[in-house]
């Protein structure tokens, strides 16, 4: 009896990873759909204004003037060692923020899409990681311009927030479908994150380095935002981040990517019920 | 080559209710084992399809027709492969192009040229040969220079004319048409007659739900009548 059950339990397994990796697979090969979607809702969040998506520099630009300024006193730290590493965290914590918070609601908002059209889900996430990478890209306006004047110092290790960037983008796309999937099936997801977001802002080392404080360090790796901040964030200052920080974005992505394609693929038929 | 295949299809689908779509109130059911929360989940299932079989091949034009929730929109999802069905096996062949709620994968905010790229590419065609389609869609949409505007501010006729308009230029082999179809007014519907005759003419299948026994009598020669999720075939 029980022996009749593995093979067909197993087989379930399979079909569930083979529907999971079709779908990101398919998603995959319209990535230009993706951008072309993203670059259209971003054209039409600021159609009617003059600055359009420079709004967002702008208020990146006064922020980290305002927050370098108030910090650097408080903390009694060298504006000329906060304002940049400051910078650079605040720009990635918009990214990384902007992709989380919206994730629950990805599924739901292109509802108009799932229940018409047929089409590989995993564009939508896609289309959000996009949409935030475009106004990262506008925001490192702001990075370049503070990292030029406070430290102007071009260094090999700088090429090293190449590798940083694509596992933070890895690690955050198998995160994101993980959340659509919660936040189209549970509703109140996304208060849960939107309520959680703000605090983990504190708890991340965007405005401090995790070097300044002097105990706690040990916690501030258990907190996965730190590994992405630092990912990107020491390259760019020109340091080589610690190895160990490597190491687990590797094992995060490859075990949340599998972990995620499996549910994704057992519950992807259900999620054109759920929204 | 255009061929739908039913065989015992069965959809069924949940309804969540208020609690059943809060993931506080499951997690305090699955703690307390259901005993602290008041209302507990209730998770509906409705059967939208009940084992449904029929086939349609080339040159078929079908109408549905049935009370409103008898699953007329159901079965258009579920041949688009929208749905996927408990139970039984659908088979589909052929290219396939669906115009089931009005105003869908349309932007409110863009134009309507930037809209028709938007619909073009997530029917999955590319940007150079939508492009190729545009000055066909203009004449076939007769909207001038309305296409420069946002789709915010077209009436439900005009959006039901850049739809179909776009739809049917990917030349689908099988064209699944809801009900809202009414909404172009005369003129538009002629125009719209007329091309999906030559789709139907061209040995492709077209099916399409509605209310109006003359527009069903005009394009379709086989009915289905839907009633509590099966279906009859009327002659």
């Amino acid at each position: 009896m029980k022996a009749a059950e593995v093979p067909g339990f197993l087989g379930a397994q399979r079909q569930a990873f083979r529907d999971g990796f079709s779908d990101i697979a398919q998603g995959l090969q319209r990535l230009s759909m993706a951008f072309f979607f993203a670059w259209g809702d971003t054209k039409a969040r600021y159609r009617r204004s003059v600055l359009g998506p420079f709004w967002m520099v702008l208020s990146t630009a006064v922020s980290v003037a305002g927050l370098g300024f108030l910090w650097s006193m408080l903390l009694k730290d060298d504006p000329i060692k906060l304002v940049p590493s400051l910078t650079v965290g605040l720009v990635v914590w918009q990214f990384i923020s902007g992709c989380i918070l919206e994730a629950p609601t990805v599924f739901s908002r292109n509802a108009h899409f799932i229940r018409n059209i047929k089409i590989p889900f995993f564009i939508f996430p896609m289309q959000l990681v996009m949409r935030q990478l475009i106004n990262f890209g506008h925001n490192a306006v702001v990075v370049l311009v503070v990292v030029i004047y406070f430290a102007p110092t071009l260094h090999l290790n700088q090429l090293l927030v190449i590798p940083g960037l694509l596992l933070v983008l890895g690690n955050l796309c198998w995160i994101i479908v993980l959340i659509a999937m919660l936040g189209s099936r549970f509703r109140d997801f996304e208060q849960i994150i939107g309520a959680v977001m703000p605090l983990m802002f504190f708890l991340s080392p965007v405005i401090y380095r995790p070097s300044q404080l002097s105990f706690g360090q040990q916690i501030v790796w258990l907190n996965p935002f730190s590994y992405f901040i630092t990912l990107i964030r020491d390259p760019i200052s020109g340091n080589v981040p610690p190895i160990f920080v490597y190491q687990v974005a590797i094992v995060a992505l490859l075990v949340g990517t599998v972990f995620t394609v499996y549910q994704f693929g057992k519950q992807r038929k259900n999620i054109s019920f759920w929204v | 080559m255009a061929h739908i295949h039913f065989d015992n299809v069965t959809v069924k689908y949940p309804i969540y209710n208020g609690a059943a779509k809060s993931l506080k109130k499951t997690l305090v059911d699955v703690g307390t084992g259901g005993f602290l929360s008041k209302d507990p989940g209730e998770v509906l299932t409705i059967t939208a399809l009940d084992k449904v079989s029929f086939e349609l091949s080339e040159g078929d034009s079908l109408g549905l027709i049935g009370h409103n929730g008898a699953g007329k929109t159901t079965l258009l999802r579920t041949m688009a492969g929208i749905y996927t069905p408990i139970s039984g096996a659908v088979r589909t062949e052929g290219k396939i192009s669906t115009i089931i709620e009005l105003g869908a994968g349309l932007d409110s905010e863009l134009s309507g040229y930037e809209n028709i790229f938007r619909l073009g590419l997530l029917l999955g065609m590319s940007k150079s040969h939508v492009q190729s389609l545009i000055p066909s869609i203009e004449d076939f949409t007769e909207l001038g220079n309305f296409l420069e505007a946002p789709v915010r501010t077209y009436s439900s006729g005009m959006l039901m004319r850049l739809m179909f308009a776009v739809s049917t230029s990917n030349q689908p082999e099988i064209l699944l048409v809801d009900e809202m179809f009414g909404t172009g007014d005369k003129g538009f519907q002629e125009k719209a007659q007329a091309r999906m005759e030559s789709i139907i003419s061209s040995a492709k299948i077209f099916v399409f739900a509605s209310h109006s026994e003359d527009l069903i009598k005009r394009f379709c020669n086989r009915v289905f009548e839907l009633k509590h999720g099966s279906i009859r075939e009327v002659t």
